[in-house]
């Protein structure tokens, strides 16, 4: 096997750290998968461990859970899934977006907007959660996927 | 209509609909209605609702026990459903509304496991975990590696945390999960079918349409749904469905398994929120089991929509 990784209690711990320091939030409501040094999943499901690896023996696993996050060096990116699902944990590093923002946000642009914060922020317009930016000197840095994007008007 | 019908598909669906046979090919000639279900994991249609009139979109609840189930009346731009904000942040799902049926007459809930045993492209699995509320697990196999990537995607779109991805063959499948000592709540068969159901969205289906593969999908259907029982737990429920009319994929499959496994499995009735005709007890020449009448066809011009089968069993022992 084996390309899926779960996560063990330390493992998770030092994530839910990390996502504590950059956003406040305390829990991950799953078992976390890692694909590849980067990709994290949330499973939710009810299956234990060992139900995986008896799954395993059945049929090739292509997936499990929800892409939620991504390991950058010593950070966290949350994906628009997982700044959904830990929307209501979320309490710090947010930037509001008002309308035009968001639009050009969910377009898949960079903004130029002086934030005076460094490093990830989780992007908000009203009751939407839109993932992360990156914000630097002056501009936050878009991680919108193509096939998530607002195409142009007209 | 851009592909003409082959005269024997014409004249087996007049040997099925006698005198609506007009009636149901005038609505072949018709556009589909526009159909949503809200993602009630990451939206509650009130929101949605709310959210949609605001950009100016008319839209009717036509269920009053299912609010998630909308219809949006207005002509919008060909694409616009698919390209809208909503859309892209997964708060609802374009589905044709007979495509919605198999998972509601399932009725998986929180903390069952469930198979979806033909996933792709994933309208049914992601319903699945709504109803579950992403709590259980669900296993969403497919075999075709193109449409399991589609799979990924809208399970990921939807955030449905619950649901596994395999990538099997269904009925080897289903064999290796009975030797490793699986056994699931509920089973949803959508089978691979002929399509006939599908021709308002999909007229190629005429061009492609051949008894032959009629023939050859009964048997794979027969098979899938036999293997299937094979795992599913005392008191669980199977729902066997198809996007066809054809009898030899559909009550012919139901009457299949009923016969070979005896008392242990019984047909049920279901209670769908839209007209159902009585499933067949005869066709060509063979006789099927009256308890096959339980079984729901759904046929295009009844209720404005695709055309489907909808079969579901439970195993007593």
């Amino acid at each position: 096997m084996s390309f899926i990784k779960i996560l063990n209690e330390q493992e998770k711990q030092e994530i839910e750290k990390k996502l504590n320091e950059q956003f406040g939030i305390n829990h991950i409501p799953g078992l976390i998968i890692q694909r590849g040094e980067e990709r994290l999943f949330l499973f939710s499901g009810s299956f234990s461990e060992k139900d995986i690896k008896n799954l395993e023996k059945c049929a090739f696993i292509e997936r499990m859970g929800v892409y939620f996050a991504k390991i950058i060096g010593n950070n966290i990116r949350l994906s628009i899934e997982g700044s959904q699902i830990l929307k209501n944990q979320i309490t710090k590093n947010i930037f509001e977006l008002d309308s035009k923002q968001a639009e050009e946000w969910m377009m898949g642009r960079e903004l130029g907007i002086k934030t005076g914060r460094h490093g990830f922020l989780i992007m908000k317009h009203g009751s939407d959660f839109l993932g992360t930016g990156k914000a630097s000197e002056n501009k936050i840095g878009n991680f919108i996927p193509k096939n998530r994007r607002l195409k142009e008007k007209g | 209509m851009r592909y003409e019908p082959k005269p024997l598909f014409l004249e087996r669906m007049q040997k099925l609909l006698g005198k609506e046979f007009q009636e149901y090919l005038k609505v072949l000639e018709e556009p589909l209605q526009n159909s949503i279900r809200v993602n009630t994991l990451k939206i509650s249609p009130e929101e949605l609702l709310n959210r949609l009139k605001s950009k100016g979109w008319i839209i009717e609840q036509p269920f009053k026990d299912y609010p998630e189930i909308m219809i949006i009346k207005n002509d919008l731009a060909p694409g616009e459903i698919g390209r809208s904000l909503e859309h892209l942040l997964g708060y609802y799902y374009v589905q044709e509304i007979a495509s919605m049926l198999p998972v509601l007459a399932l009725k998986p809930g929180p903390g069952e496991l469930v198979l979806d045993i033909a996933a792709a492209p994933g309208s049914k699995t992601t319903q699945i975990a709504a109803e579950m509320q992403n709590k259980g697990t669900i296993i969403a196999n497919d075999v075709n590696l193109k449409r399991l990537k589609i799979l990924a995607s809208n399970l990921e779109r939807c955030g449905a945390t619950n649901a596994i991805i395999t990538r099997r063959d269904g009925i080897a499948l289903c064999k290796k999960l009975k030797d490793a000592g699986f056994l699931f709540d509920k089973i949803l068969v959508d089978a691979p079918c002929s399509g006939e159901g599908t021709i308002r969205s999909s007229a190629v289906t005429l061009q492609m349409w051949n008894p032959n593969t009629i023939k050859s999908l009964s048997k794979l259907q027969k098979a899938l749904l036999a293997s299937a029982l094979e795992i599913l737990k005392p008191n669980g429920e199977i729902v066997y469905s198809t996007c066809t009319h054809a009898p030899e994929e559909n009550e012919e499959v139901v009457d299949f398994v009923f016969k070979e496994f005896g008392n242990e499995v019984i047909i049920e009735k279901i209670n769908l929120p839209i007209k159902c005709r009585l499933g067949l007890t005869g066709w060509d020449g063979r006789e099927y089991s009256s308890e096959v009448k339980k079984s729901c066809r759904i046929y295009p011009q009844d209720n404005d929509t695709e055309g489907f089968f909808l079969a579901k069993l439970r195993k007593v022992k």
